[in-house]
């Protein structure tokens, strides 16, 4: 005996009937979700990247000015920080992006020699760089990249630099960097004495007193003795920096442009779909369906075709950022581990998105009435 | 109060404004368990009472009574459609993606019961207008007399008090006009349902007990 019929069964004759139309609107959705989990993830992995630079190196609080690309913080500053009590270690540095080879630019840091920060670097080979001195160290991805060995040389911005260290950083960030010392890419850059941020390692917390409340003292502490700069936890700056916003703005602003073009798709074929069927439609009200129930088919087939498209983008996308940590430009600020957390967010926008598309059709099929329904050709 | 399965009181139903009236003020009473024709020119209005009759649409004035609830007030239409009326088409309407057996579901997935087997309950319908074996096959691989068959099964999945026919034999030859109306008589008598079928044939016309025939809109005679 035949299977009984059910909506979800219905739903599918429903779909699979027009299948090439199926397809083609899957393959629209799924490149619209595909677009969201390839530039949402990459805007994530570079955020995880920067607090994994934070966590690796034990730093607690950044001081800066006013904005993460601002290099006007004076150098001098650190030793004044070095003198509160709620400070171990304080250290200036700078970052910037520079061109390294036509093709390949990577973040290049300023570090002093005597860095807490180079004890969460492993060398792999070599030894850490000396001040004043035209040296360079270069993170392992970056150096496999550019196929550099210790001993060799490297031009950055028309200077000469000796390779003297080959790295593992705690980031893909850092693996795909250059640290020079801080007063060569002072000099490099024309800022003589002015750094873009001071990481700061606290000193354990005293007993009774809790991290936060312990973190926001010394936030205040800080920065009633640098007028003018800010303190920020090392979780909100790795979140909070321009670099990450500028990401999370651009993927977030393209994958809404593609998936409004793919919600466009769906309510194109569900709109085609409610016209084509119209007498269909009648048909059912004819039968005693109400017209809920129509609403609820056709918002179905809707949330089928975006779920499915959300499948395949998800697949699309974790390609792409597949590709993404495996090509030489990108490396460094992708890791080759798919953000997991992008699931559920890209299923549940597949969802909305059908939904979304489906609600004006399931309105006008809902709207039929039997009558004219049944007389449409 | 009435204690006829049918009042229609006063029907109006005019289209475009009010420039075509299909009804005009039209009086019928129709008893549980009767089996009516209703005859009459094309544009006469035929059509347009058996929407009204089964709450495919409302009028345009006037009312109708299924046991003494008014249509579309006391009644709610699409309640009513799915529990008290079967619709027989002259085209069938059966959906092209569906099997026999899924088609003759249709009206029992509008209504939900648990505990209810829809593909059993299918299947012994379509035993009873003998297309038992023709149970998995779509519509555009039977003939006209199997479509309209597994129409009418459709019709039935409800257990319906009115089976309403609207031109049921139309697209078929006389053979299987002729086994369309024993197959609704049939229905009609065992079940004690009342049926009411809109034709021009004669043949089809005459085989009801009741013979109704509408011209401009009303009742003649």
């Amino acid at each position: 005996m035949a299977s009984q019929l059910s909506i979800a069964g219905f739903v599918w004759k429903n779909l699979w009937r027009r299948r090439v139309r199926t397809l083609l609107t899957l393959g629209g959705i799924g490149m619209a979700i595909g677009a969201f989990v390839g530039l949402v993830g990459f805007s994530r992995a570079f955020e995880q990247e920067w607090m994994r630079i934070y966590s690796s190196s034990g730093t607690d609080i950044a001081v800066i000015q006013q904005t993460f690309l601002n290099t006007s913080v004076d150098e001098s500053a650190a030793e004044k920080l070095k003198a509160l009590p709620v400070v171990a270690l304080a250290t200036p540095m700078i970052y910037n992006v520079m061109d390294l080879t036509t093709d390949v630019n990577a973040l290049a840091y300023g570090w002093k020699a005597d860095s807490y920060e180079f004890k969460s670097l492993q060398l792999l080979s070599g030894r850490t760089l000396r001040d004043g001195q035209a040296e360079v160290m270069v993170g392992d991805l970056l150096a496999g990249n550019l196929n550099k060995k210790v001993g060799e040389t490297l031009e950055i911005q028309g200077t000469t630099f000796t390779v003297v260290a080959i790295y593992h950083g705690g980031s893909a960030l850092e693996a795909g960097a250059v640290i020079l010392p801080l007063d060569q890419i002072q000099k490099l850059s024309s800022l003589q004495g002015k750094v873009s941020t001071i990481h700061v390692r606290l000193r354990p917390a005293p007993a009774g007193e809790a991290p936060e409340a312990y973190l926001k003292r010394a936030q205040a502490q800080i920065e009633a003795a640098l007028p003018g700069l800010r303190a920020v936890p090392a979780a909100e700056r790795a979140g909070n920096n321009q670099f990450v916003r500028l990401a999370h703005a651009s993927a977030w602003g393209t994958s809404s442009i593609a998936l409004l073009i793919g919600i466009l798709g769906i309510a194109n074929t569900m709109a085609m779909s409610v016209f084509e069927r119209t007498r269909e439609i009648g048909i059912l009200r004819a039968l005693g369906w109400k017209r809920s129930q129509v609403v609820v088919l056709i918002q179905l087939e809707a949330v089928v075709l975006g779920l499915g498209g959300g499948v395949l983008g998800i697949g699309v996308g974790w390609l792409a950022l597949s590709l993404l940590a495996a090509l030489p430009e990108t490396a460094s600020i992708v890791s080759a581990s798919f953000p997991l957390r992008l699931l559920p967010e890209a299923l549940g926008i597949s969802v909305l998105a059908g939904l979304a598309a489906g609600a004006l059709p399931a309105w006008r099929a809902a709207q039929l009435s039997p009558v004219e329904a049944l007389r449409h050709d | 109060m009435t204690s006829s399965l049918f009042e229609v009181r006063s029907l109006c139903k005019s289209y475009d404004e009010g420039r075509i009236e299909a009804l005009r003020g039209l009086d019928l009473s129709i008893e549980a368990g009767e089996s009516i024709a209703i005859t009459g020119p094309s544009g006469s209005g035929k059509s347009t009472l058996l929407h009204l009759l089964g709450g495919l649409d409302l009028p345009t004035s006037g009312e109708v009574l299924f046991n003494g609830a008014r249509l579309g007030s006391d009644v709610d239409l699409d309640t009513f459609r799915s529990r008290h009326v079967g619709f027989i088409f002259q085209a069938f309407h059966l959906m092209p993606t569906l099997r026999a057996i899924e088609n003759v579901q249709l009206p029992m997935l509008g209504w939900s019961r648990g505990g209810f087997n829809r593909a059993e309950r299918a299947g012994e319908l379509l035993k009873e207008m003998g297309l038992e074996e023709r149970a998995g096959h779509y519509p555009n691989q039977l003939s006209a007399g199997e479509r309209q068959r597994v129409a009418i099964a459709r019709a039935l999945a409800n257990d319906p008090d009115v089976l309403l026919a609207d031109e049921p034999t139309g697209n078929l030859d006389s053979v299987n006009t002729a086994r369309i109306m024993e197959i609704l008589a049939g229905i009609q008598k065992a079940r004690g349902m009342t049926l009411i079928v809109v034709t021009h044939e004669n043949d089809v016309a005459h085989a009801a007990a009741r013979q109704i025939r509408i011209r401009d809109g009303r009742v003649e005679g």
